[in-house]
């Protein structure tokens, strides 16, 4: 690779999730006074380039071109680099992304990057129908294909061909929940999920339960990428971005292959861990993207944490809590925190430059983290995106 | 249903299942694909599916089969496809049920079973709609057979029905 400049996560901030009484502009904004707040020598004439994660703010807040919205919300004037980045359930790290390769080739100095979801409307069947056009819609959302039905098919399988039991994925959700109740910016904080309340939750699309799945939520999450040079302005501890990985091989659920192996998930893992030349062991704590509970248990297992098959026994046992093997989604996941699309992926982010700043509360910090793997599947994990960091300081 | 009058009111609730509404929603809130030939140049699949016939496209140079149909073979690039029936018997190698969440026009069916099916003798796994069995009585294996069916504004689309 040619010549790249490395890129530092100085510092961030979310929103309150959840079932916000505020419209898109309003989290905007509000993710804007939150950045502003956790890096006092931010100056907001600094920021080069803003970069907007929205999945589908056409839909949800009827509003296209939401790049100069955001800007404009935040108080922000970019002269270099504006754009909205959209990736379905990944937009948020595609707008890390796009921050990480402009600053890396020169184009950008100090960037923000930012993500926005509003998701909860007055008809929530309107809201389901655009979760529908994530999938291809007129051959797979026209059957009723939305993310819950697809994943449940991922449990039936490894269900199936595995053994995993549904205590297994209740413990995924129980784990993240009681994390989220660490965390005053969850959707769920001050909601107690046992494993056994959330097996005796409601079915929404069989295996999966209401507590299996994560949720339809508002909010959103602002983070400061800057180039070297400039790290030292905002923060003493700077994570530092060492590599990333990505990967996408189909789109129509027909090609999709195997529900239980995910190819694309090796293959972006591969090329994440080979950029941060790291491998899975040296990972103190990872952001997976548990959308519902089974997803976690994949990711484990495509992550090479575990033995193919053995990702149910791997939350079961602890091996992904305090004390395990690594600490999976501290911030209390997308189960526990909601997930917003476009906010999700920089909510990520954020929880690592707070680890590794050691600003999280005790209950949920990872002793003395070094590297921390953000990943985020989108669609119907069709696409893997995933981001290596590194304390510095 | 077929050959309603567009802008018809709904026939309101007769025993039995609910009525769909009549009218076709706002595009941006229609699920199903524009099937005429001045809007896809793929309507030969609505048009064979009417008939009872599956189809989808083929490659002539590398006899790869798509699906869903194309224009344009993806690994060559050739824009020579050609059109071939497929098997409408298969297997269900995966299914769900919405039990809740359903999307807009789709709400009055809940709770429906929707699947993957391996296509009998060809290396298809294709998602549909599955019908004519609760969600508790399928089965992983278990054999379907692709039909068509008529949506209410005249359009036709596939779905899965379980064997007896």
């Amino acid at each position: 690779m040619s010549e790249r400049r490395e890129v530092a996560l100085v510092g961030g901030a979310t929103t309150r999730f959840g079932l916000r009484a505020a419209t898109w502009p309003e989290l905007a904004q509000e993710a804007g006074a939150a950045l502003f707040r956790a890096i006092p020598a931010l100056q907001s004439a600094e920021v080069d380039s803003l970069f907007v994660g929205a999945a589908e703010p056409e839909r949800f807040a009827f509003q296209s071109h939401v790049a100069p919205l955001a800007a404009e919300q935040m108080g922000l004037t970019p002269r270099r680099i504006l754009q909205r980045t959209e990736l379905a359930c990944a937009s948020g790290q595609s707008a890390i992304r796009s921050a990480y390769a402009a600053i890396a080739s020169g184009l950008s100095d100090i960037a923000v990057a930012v993500g926005v979801e509003k998701m909860n409307l007055p008809s929530m069947a309107e809201a389901n129908t655009s979760m529908a056009c994530v999938m291809d819609r007129p051959w797979d959302g026209a059957h009723g294909a939305t993310a819950p039905p697809f994943f449940a098919m991922v449990a039936q399988r490894h269900m199936h061909e595995h053994g995993t039991t549904a205590e297994q994925m209740a413990a995924v959700s129980a784990k993240n929940h009681r994390f989220a109740n660490t965390n005053p910016n969850a959707q769920f904080h001050e909601k107690v999920f046992s494993k056994e309340k959330l097996l005796r939750l409601p079915l929404v699309a069989p295996p999966l339960r209401l507590g299996d799945c994560s949720s339809m939520t508002d909010g959103a999450a602002a983070v400061l990428l800057t180039a070297a040079e400039f790290a030292g302005r905002y923060t003493d501890t700077p994570a530092w971005i060492r590599g990333s990985g990505q990967y996408s091989d189909f789109h129509n659920l027909a090609n999709a292959g195997s529900l239980t192996e995910w190819a694309g998930m090796r293959r972006a893992a591969e090329e994440a861990f080979r950029s941060a030349r790291i491998t899975v062991n040296d990972l103190d704590l990872a952001e997976l993207h548990d959308c519902f509970s089974i997803s976690e248990i994949v990711e484990y297992e495509a992550l090479g944490l575990c033995p193919k098959g053995a990702g149910g026994a791997f939350a079961a046992d602890g091996s992904s809590d305090l004390g395990g093997k690594i600490v999976v989604n501290p911030r209390g996941g997308l189960l526990g925190c909601g997930h917003p699309l476009g906010a999700t992926g920089v909510a990520q982010a954020v929880e690592v430059f707070d680890q590794f700043a050691h600003r999280v509360p005790p209950a949920r910090q990872v002793p003395d983290p070094n590297w921390a793997l953000v990943h985020n599947l989108s669609g119907s994990a069709n696409v893997h995106s995933m981001m290596v960091y590194q304390r510095g300081g | 249903m077929a050959g309603a009058t567009p802008g018809a009111q709904s026939a309101g609730r007769s025993p039995g299942p609910p009525e769909p509404p009549n009218e076709r929603p706002p595009f941006l809130l229609d699920f199903f694909p524009l099937e005429d030939a001045t809007q896809t140049r793929l309507s030969r699949f609505f048009d064979e599916l009417r008939l009872g016939r599956l189809m989808t496209t083929r490659c002539p140079k590398d006899q790869s089969l798509s699906w869903p149909p194309r224009v344009v073979c993806p690994s060559c690039h050739s824009e020579e496809m050609e059109w071939v029936e497929l098997p409408k018997g298969g297997s269900v190698y995966a299914f769900s049920a919405v039990l809740a969440g359903a999307p807009l026009g789709m709400e009055s069916e809940v709770p429906f079973v929707v699947g993957l099916v391996d296509l009998d003798g060809v290396p298809l796994r294709l998602f549909g709609r599955i019908v004519g069995k609760s969600w508790e009585a399928c089965r992983l294996g278990m054999s379907v057979a692709a039909e068509p069916f008529e949506l209410p504004d005249g359009r036709v689309f596939y779905r899965f029905r379980t064997e007896p």
